[in-house]
């Protein structure tokens, strides 16, 4: 797949694309706006990671281009400013997502998987894991083809696993993308432990095991 | 400070009683100036008379006596004048009267004489009560008169004062009305103004601007606060650490967390403060609650008991609301025990939530307060029930607090 990261701090840019392109995918990246402007426009991309406050314009009149010239590619909105205007606006500019600063970059690895998926961009709403198939649409999971019955969290949490197979996610990352700004009221994150576990039998009973351990108290979706 | 006075009150009591002293003052002074004068009159013509009697006997005119007016008698002994009051009974009005005499001794043509002449002072006296009545009657009148239009004139001076006492004490920072000040022609009341709206708008200024560099300094924590979280995530994934250093590395992930959800909060706070929620609605905070109290079971918290005695439905932004009924559980969710019962109960009007507890707070007046935190075990922003309170004084919300039968009890009276 083919990115363009367009934002201004060099040092998150340059940490969006490390984290990228561990899936053989290629980033290209803007930093400013003349540079992002003049990229989305004779390029092609799949997904375009883009900063509305860029130093020398906005991100949305870069949307705003993007929508013009008719292209194909997904775009994330990326912003410092959590308000639900700024969201709405580029939503309604035709931004397929929106995420607030600081956010992980599995979180939004995770959602770039999703803008892919949603068909137009070239993809299907089907995950596909060697014996693991997830239909995105219906949110149902199937192994060797049989229907798994996971609960809504234990779903979540495999979508999640999947997007971010090979990478290291802690629960912090884990609790955070399940619970949002709830996961701050959990004392310890034992909980995500028992979800873990579940998933992990729902799996093993059916041959799989790729949720692996990592550094003692992360995990890990990685092939054996 | 002592009882405090109306300042037309105030005015109008000195002028009442500077006028009653200075009456009384007067009327005094005109009656002593006037009996005085009167008994100069009088002994003015009793000496005439006496006079006149004498001239008479000297010309051996026959003189007779007129009693009580006028007595002449022949006596052995010359005697000093004698000038006295004294009460005779006057047969003509057939009453004692009170007469104004003068005795005098006279030695005329080798006889002594005693020449004694009399005036009635009763007149006299009827003329001096009349004149300190009418001065009384005047001065009253008078009086009454300067009195009200002293008074209304008070007011009129004094309305641009009131008026604008008026609006200082309806101004308010939060709102972006600005104050409307009445000029005067009178130099102090104009320079008043001038002080006033120059003093309102400082403070205003000062207040935005502390606002706005609040709100600029969370928003620009977010992009550094995005490069560490980035570069975190990179490490955990790319260098090879051991599990030690993972635990503390990740651990950094929570303190971010906190910083975010800081961020978020000081966010809404700002925002209630530039009054950015407008959109005001029929919210359902019972399906709220429910909506919560599901969430919550999905974390493990078990112990949360929703009793919806009537649909509870508010005029609220939804978000404002949905931030109420979230910071209210999730407060009452960090000060306790998961298998203590936290109850919720919604009446028609009002929302009462309930967390067991040890002890009462030490400082309750306090618990609004930003950053105020009783204990330092949990790691809550401390701004979580500072924003209740936002809300709620944003909507004219009644919320208190109070501890009873071992039990922290929050109650909001909508309406």
């Amino acid at each position: 797949m083919k990115y363009l990261i367009a934002e201004d701090e060099i040092d998150l840019q340059q940490s969006i694309v490390t984290y990228l392109q561990r899936d053989g995918n290629i980033c290209e990246v803007a930093s400013d706006f003349g540079e992002a402007s003049e990229k989305a426009a004779i390029y092609d991309y799949d997904v375009i990671i883009l900063d509305i406050n860029l130093v020398s314009g906005s991100g949305l009149d870069v949307l705003k281009t993007l929508k013009k010239e008719k292209k194909k590619a997904g775009v994330i909105i990326i912003s410092a400013n959590n308000s639900l205007t700024d969201k709405l606006e580029g939503l309604d500019l035709g931004a397929d997502d929106y995420i607030t600063k600081p956010f992980h970059l599995a979180e939004l690895n995770s959602r770039v998987n999703a803008v892919l998926r949603r068909g137009k961009y070239g993809g299907d709403e089907i995950m596909e894991f060697n014996e693991i198939k997830i239909d995105t649409k219906s949110r149902t999971a199937y192994i060797e083809g049989k229907a798994m019955a996971l609960t809504r969290k234990e779903y979540d949490l495999l979508v999640f696993f999947i997007s971010n197979k090979g990478r290291v996610l802690s629960k912090e990352i884990i609790a955070e993308h399940l619970w949002g700004d709830d996961s701050d009221l959990l004392d310890s994150f034992d909980f995500i432990y028992v979800h873990i576990n579940n998933l992990r039998k729902k799996m093993t009973s059916e041959g799989a095991k790729y949720i692996k351990t990592a550094y003692g108290s992360g995990y890990k979706f990685i092939e054996d | 400070m002592s009882k405090k006075t109306k300042l037309i009150k105030k005015t109008s009591k000195t002028f009442l009683i500077t006028g009653l002293i200075l009456a009384v003052l007067s009327s005094i002074a005109l009656f002593f100036y006037t009996r005085n004068l009167l008994q100069n009159e009088v002994e003015e013509a009793l000496y005439s008379t006496e006079a006149r009697v004498d001239d008479a006997l000297k010309n051996n005119k026959i003189q007779y006596s007129l009693p009580p007016v006028t007595e002449i008698r022949e006596v052995k002994i010359l005697k000093k004048e004698i000038l006295k009051d004294t009460i005779i009974y006057d047969p003509s009005q057939d009453e004692m009267e009170l007469f104004r005499e003068l005795s005098t001794y006279k030695s005329i043509n080798g006889k002594i004489y005693q020449i004694t002449i009399r005036d009635l002072v009763v007149e006299s006296q009827d003329i001096l009560l009349a004149i300190v009545i009418s001065n009384i009657v005047v001065f009253l009148l008078a009086f009454i008169f300067l009195f009200y239009f002293n008074t209304a004139k008070n007011l009129q001076v004094w309305s641009p004062f009131f008026k604008n006492l008026e609006q200082m004490k309806r101004f308010s920072l939060t709102t972006k009305e600005s104050i409307n000040l009445i000029d005067s022609d009178v130099l102090e009341f104009s320079e008043l103004k001038t002080e006033i709206e120059t003093l309102t708008n400082k403070v205003r200024m000062d207040y935005e601007n502390l606002k706005q560099f609040t709100e600029d300094v969370s928003h620009e924590m977010q992009t550094p606060l995005a490069i560490i979280q980035a570069k975190i995530d990179n490490i955990i994934n790319e260098h090879s650490i051991n599990d030690k250093q993972f635990e503390q590395i990740t651990s950094i992930q929570k303190d971010i967390q906190r910083l975010k959800q800081l961020n978020k909060r000081i966010g809404i706070l700002t925002k209630i403060d530039n009054n950015q929620f407008v959109n005001v609605e029929p919210v359902n905070l019972s399906g709220f609650i429910k909506e919560k109290v599901n969430n919550y079971k999905e974390l493990g918290f078990n112990n949360i008991i929703h009793f919806s005695n009537e649909n509870l439905t508010v005029l609220m932004d939804a978000l404002l609301g949905d931030i109420l009924i979230n910071n209210l559980v999730s407060n009452a969710i960090k000060h306790s025990n998961k298998e203590d019962k936290i109850s919720i109960i919604t009446n028609k009007n009002s929302l009462i939530i309930s967390n067991v507890g040890e002890d009462a707070l030490l400082h309750p007046e306090k618990l609004f307060q930003r950053f105020y935190r009783e204990s330092k075990g949990n790691q809550s922003t401390g701004l979580g029930l500072a924003i209740v309170k936002k809300i709620c004084d944003f909507y004219g919300f009644k919320v208190s607090y109070k501890f009873e039968v071992k039990q922290h009890i929050f109650s909001i009276h909508f309406s």
